[in-house]
């Protein structure tokens, strides 16, 4: 594994990257992040918090087709009660991630871990757009969750839990 | 091997245990991870509660029933975040307790157990009285502003640690 990821590394540093991340490392709004102390701190933060209201609401959705919690609403009041929550606090993960790879480019687009976390991230909106798309249109027209549907619904919540890995260890993959 | 320790914190830092998890590669970004994947969880579940307190979401739903539903993850993920907070404290001890937003951590920490014991013991007596009401007394939108105030701060202060052990004590 570590072998794997360090030639990742070494064939990232023979992509166009390179200059990508020493130009946006040199662009006035990275300048800026590198030079307030607290700015990245505060970032990670509204990163973190904005984790905390998505996976809190995608957990509460996943409880309730399970039956294991919210079971005085019905699966479509659930879903009303959340969606929001989880496409905002998307919007706002997005946001927030994109100002931290602006402040530090070459810790976050010359790393191997980094690009695992965005395969996972892109993986897990376009099961989210499945699963409160289709799924919870059948659900609301009084459909049942077969296996496929609670089988998809743990794998996003697996997914989540393994791109917070990734996030954690973009720090500890060596660059 | 280690100095022989001073103080209490480097006894718990030079311990079996403590060495063990210093010492691993592996270990204590798994700690972390562990730790962010169980906060997380206590955060998004808590401010459920408390964005019902406030009466902002949830209205058509009784205050107890959001709370049934959501404390028992609350507490589960909050015990994993305590043993592995735990874990990675013991690994470091006396870097954690120079630092002062370790300390301001912890006491932002204790501000929120207090809020909800009081919460819990003082204000919830009359739950019948406004379970289902969709604008809560102010004592409950009290509890819930300062849950999610000392919550933010837990976060922040935790967040600052990592970026400041180097620079208080050893």
């Amino acid at each position: 594994m570590g072998d794997l990821l360090y030639h990742f590394t070494e064939w990232l540093r023979t992509t166009p990257l390179v200059e990508l991340t020493l130009w946006l490392s040199d662009t006035s709004v990275s300048l800026w992040l590198q030079t307030h102390f607290w700015a990245i701190p505060i970032l990670q933060c509204i990163h973190i918090l904005s984790i905390a209201s998505a996976f809190g609401s995608i957990l509460m959705v996943s409880l309730r087709l399970f039956s294991l919690a919210g079971t005085e609403r019905t699966m479509a009041e659930t879903e009303r009660r959340y969606i929001r929550w989880i496409w905002w606090s998307l919007v706002m993960l997005v946001v927030s991630g994109s100002l931290l790879v602006i402040s530090e480019p070459i810790r976050d687009l010359i790393n191997p871990v980094f690009w695992v976390k965005m395969v996972g991230v892109v993986l897990a909106i376009l099961a989210s757009l499945w699963f409160h798309g289709r799924v919870m249109r059948r659900l609301a027209a009084g459909g049942q969750a077969g296996p496929v549907i609670k089988t998809g619904a743990v794998l996003i919540i697996i997914l989540w839990c393994l791109i917070m890995l990734g996030g954690r260890w973009i720090a500890y993959a060596p660059v | 091997m280690y100095p022989t320790p001073t103080n209490i914190w480097e006894r718990i830092e030079f311990s079996s245990l403590g060495t063990t998890i210093a010492e691993s590669t592996w270990m204590f970004p798994t700690l972390e991870t562990l730790h962010v994947i169980a906060l997380v969880s206590v955060l998004g579940t808590i401010f459920v509660v408390d964005l019902r307190m406030l009466g902002w979401t949830s209205n058509k739903f009784a205050v107890t029933a959001v709370a049934k539903d959501t404390l028992p993850w609350t507490w589960g993920a909050f015990v994993l975040a305590a043993i592995t907070g735990g874990l990675l404290f013991i690994s470091k001890a006396s870097s954690y307790v120079g630092n002062p937003y370790f300390l301001w951590k912890m006491g932002m920490m204790a501000l929120a157990g207090l809020n909800m014991m009081y919460f819990h013991f003082m204000t919830w007596r009359t739950v019948e009285h406004w379970d289902r009401d969709a604008s809560m007394p102010v004592a409950v939108k009290v509890a819930a502003a300062l849950s999610i105030v000392f919550w933010l701060a837990v976060v922040f202060f935790g967040r600052a640690i990592g970026f400041t052990l180097g620079i208080f004590g050893s």
